[in-house]
């Protein structure tokens, strides 16, 4: 009986603890949303200026040729995903959201009949695929919160060098980048998109007039080429961010919850250690009083 | 204590004598025997009484000797209701303990606690033999310790407590768990294909479901080698106390004078420990805990040390054992653990997700499960299926809190295996037939462990958990699966 009171005092108290843990995490997490926003809206000026810069320069020179423009690219069949997860746990449902996102547009891809090739940011989607026995081609973890930009780079760098190489064995002929979009502070979805090749709508000189005029030295082909690399780099690192603040945004409501459901258990053990302790207390009454009766009552009918 | 009712020895002077009833509270007849006639301890005394036109039939009552209490006085407990009983009656002292027929005759034979038939007249009978109901545990030089393992055909009960041939299984669980409808099962299964002779005894359990069983051997034809013994719960505390020690002295004339193997059933050993209590507060003995008999170890062990396996004879036991309000400490259940070879603990927690028979895997426990005994297999087996179950539970709490999708890839794994494992430790029983209306089955060891062994390394992870629900073999899973795959192609 008292084995029993004893199993569920230790249950409230490992529910306690980790309902401190939980309540912690969340007021953290909710704290760093609001810095992750404005980081990633920080980065907004320098993407919509690339992205001014690529349609002016595509809208003067009909006929440029860059290989992450080519819809045609096909060389290896191979198609790398570059996915972005979290690093630790406790962040709800973030991770598997975009795993299973990823699964998805792998299976899609292999559908089509080409390789996808997996780029791994977070130890959460690595451990996945290292533990499915499917290693994936690179994996950046683990990562710091404020190092994002120079990750960015990093992982925009290794890409980049993937796309262009003539190695068949690492050659890739697209590039899909799957992540969570961060949309509001309770939003925020899965996503996966296609990188390279690109599609600049503006090709068609219809809209030229919207962009001055422009002399590109040498020409327009190395400027574009200078121009497309940095545009991958500054769009994957305006993704971390995004997904950083998701993934704070998604702990924050994990936490919230499993908080809550800590209430729960402790309520519930509670509830049972103390019928546990009424129903010894109960016993223990019944036992010496019952023992005083017989007492009493032997001395009168023993012979 | 028995050797006073050695059927051999001399009978005391006593025999015969008279005396008259000096005070009735319930089942509790104090007598004055006259000064030098005074009736041995567990001597059966009888009490004639008559038919007065106040609607009681004339009938014998027969007492048991409890206690003697000085001046002649002899306080005795009653096997029957005392209704009719008057001051001043006669009481007879037949000058022996209660005894009951025993032999071949038993066979196809219901008898209440004094060993009269219930299904036949006694003239049908041709008693030769009467053995006295106390009597000695074989001595300590004379007994065996068997380590055979005893195949019931029941997954969770082969797997993860092996019933040992010629041992003592107890079958443990709280109010509805299905206690009696294993011990069904198992006479089902097992005394259908046993060689030697049964023996039931119905301690204070519901009548009804005595008679479903006579009704049921009687079809089958199993009652031909079946000896049973019923007390059930309409019956006074002494019958209760009594009716297993009956039938064990039945099943004790097989295996010492026939020389059989002998199956035992007893549903149910709490019934016996209640009825204890009932009579030792009624002798006025001093409570113990929990308001048990102050002998409560005493008397069980009384009971359970006769019953056991001698050299070359065995008498293989099941008894059920009620355990009130789920609480496994209280003492009735723990005094008995101690006598026993295999336990098997149902859990009403799995009884509630529907999953029968419903046996707690990680609280059942056999004294054969040993790589000495079983094998290094099924041993391994056993020990990675509840590693699993083990550390699903610990889980829970943190899939409570967190939800599923927290848990590191292993530990996701280990989840999803210990699903298929809970379901796959349920069975189609031949019992549950009329509601199921699915035929029971029989899964030989070698497959079980097979079939645990697979899932424990992860070959049926892509088998979806409801095909592993009530089945039989790992063949049977492979069936639903692809019947499930039809009805979702279709």
């Amino acid at each position: 009986m008292g084995a029993q009171q004893r199993v569920y005092k230790q249950r409230i108290r490992s529910a306690q603890g980790m309902k401190k843990i939980f309540k912690a995490k969340e007021m953290v997490a909710a704290s760093r949303i609001a810095k992750a926003h404005a980081r990633v809206e920080a980065t907004t000026p320098y993407a919509e200026a690339l992205t001014r810069a690529i349609g002016s320069v595509a809208a003067h020179s009909h006929e440029i040729a860059h290989p992450f423009l080519d819809s045609e690219r096909k060389q290896t069949g191979r198609a790398g995903i570059l996915l972005v997860t979290a690093d630790r746990g406790m962040t709800g449902p973030y991770s598997h959201n975009v795993i299973r996102e990823a699964e998805q547009l792998a299976n899609t891809l292999r559908d089509e009949g080409k390789e996808p090739v997996m780029y791994v940011v977070g130890r959460k989607g690595d451990a996945y695929y290292r533990f499915r026995n499917r290693e994936p081609q690179r994996s950046w973890t683990p990562y710091k919160e404020h190092e994002l930009p120079a990750l960015g780079r990093e992982i925009a760098a290794a890409v980049t060098e993937d796309l262009v190489t003539e190695d068949p064995a690492a050659h890739l002929d697209e590039l899909y980048v799957v992540s969570t979009r961060f949309e509001n502070r309770f939003v925020q979805s899965a996503r996966s998109v296609r990188m390279v090749p690109m599609g600049l709508g503006t090709v068609d000189g219809e809209n030229a007039a919207t962009y001055p005029l422009y002399e590109f030295v040498p020409d327009a082909e190395s400027v574009i080429a200078e121009l497309l690399p940095r545009y991958v780099e500054s769009r994957i690192i305006n993704i971390l961010l995004q997904a950083m603040a998701s993934e704070h945004a998604s702990t924050q409501r994990a936490m919230k919850t499993a908080t809550d459901n800590a209430e729960t258990q402790i309520n519930k053990f509670t509830r049972l250690a103390n019928s546990a302790r009424q129903a010894e207390i109960t016993q223990e009454i019944t036992e010496i009083v019952g023992g005083a009766d017989a007492l009493s009552g032997s001395g009168r009918t023993e012979r | 204590m028995t050797t006073t009712t050695d059927p051999q020895a001399p009978v005391a002077e006593a025999t015969g004598a008279t005396g008259r009833v000096a005070r009735v509270t319930g089942a509790v007849i104090d007598i004055e025997f006259p000064p030098g006639n005074i009736p041995e301890l567990y001597n059966a005394l009888t009490i004639e009484i008559e038919d007065t036109g106040s609607g009681l039939e004339a009938s014998t009552l027969t007492l048991e000797t409890a206690q003697h209490l000085g001046d002649g006085m002899v306080r005795g407990i009653a096997l029957k209701p005392t209704d009719g009983v008057v001051r001043g009656q006669a009481v007879t002292d037949t000058g022996a303990a209660i005894s009951v027929p025993v032999g071949d005759v038993t066979l196809g034979t219901v008898f209440d606690v004094t060993g009269m038939p219930q299904n036949k007249s006694l003239d049908q009978l041709e008693i030769t033999e009467r053995w006295p109901i106390h009597r000695q545990a074989p001595s300590f030089d004379q007994l065996e310790s068997s380590t055979v393992m005893f195949e019931t055909g029941i997954k969770s009960i082969d797997l993860l407590t092996p019933y040992v041939q010629g041992g003592k299984i107890g079958l443990f669980g709280g109010a509805g768990v299905g206690k009696t409808v294993l011990i069904q099962e198992m006479i089902y299964r097992v005394a259908n294909n046993h060689d030697g002779v049964s023996v039931f005894a119905g301690v204070g359990e519901r009548t009804r479901e005595g008679w479903d069983l006579i009704e049921e051997m009687t079809e089958s034809g199993v009652i031909e080698k079946t000896a049973l013994v019923f007390g059930q719960m309409d019956e006074p505390p002494g019958t209760r106390l009594r009716v297993a020690l009956s039938a064990l002295t039945m099943a004790e004339y097989f295996r010492d004078e026939q020389a059989q193997d002998v199956l035992l059933f007893i549903d149910n050993i709490f019934r016996f420990t209640q009825a204890g209590q009932e009579v030792s507060t009624l002798l006025g003995r001093m409570p113990s805990a929990v308001g048990y008999q102050p002998n409560l170890a005493d008397e069980m062990g009384m009971l359970q040390e006769r019953i056991t396996s001698t050299r070359g004879h065995s008498i293989t036991s099941m008894q059920a054992i009620y355990v009130p309000a789920d609480d496994y400490t209280d003492p009735a259940p723990a005094t008995t653990f101690a006598h026993l070879d295999a336990t098997t603990e149902l859990s009403r927690e799995i009884a509630s997700r529907g999953l029968y028979p419903a046996i707690d895997p990680l609280t059942s426990t056999s004294r054969i499960l040993d790589p000495r005994y079983v094998g290094e297999e099924h041993y391994q087996t056993a020990v990675q299926v509840r590693q699993i179950l083990q550390r699903n539970k610990e889980l829970q709490d943190i899939i409570a809190m967190l939800g599923v999708d927290e848990l590191s890839e292993e530990d996701k794994v280990t989840v999803s295996r210990a699903r298929r494992i809970q379901q796959f430790l349920s069975q189609n029983t031949h019992l549950a037939k009329q509601f199921t209306g699915v035929d029971g089955s029989d899964v030989p060891l070698k497959d079980t462990i097979e079939g645990f062994k697979g899932i424990c390394e992860g070959e049926f992870d892509h088998i979806t958990e409801q095909a592993f629900f009530n089945v039989g073999g790992i063949d049977m899973v492979l069936e639903n699966q692809h019947r499930i795959d039809k009805e979702l192609g279709a």
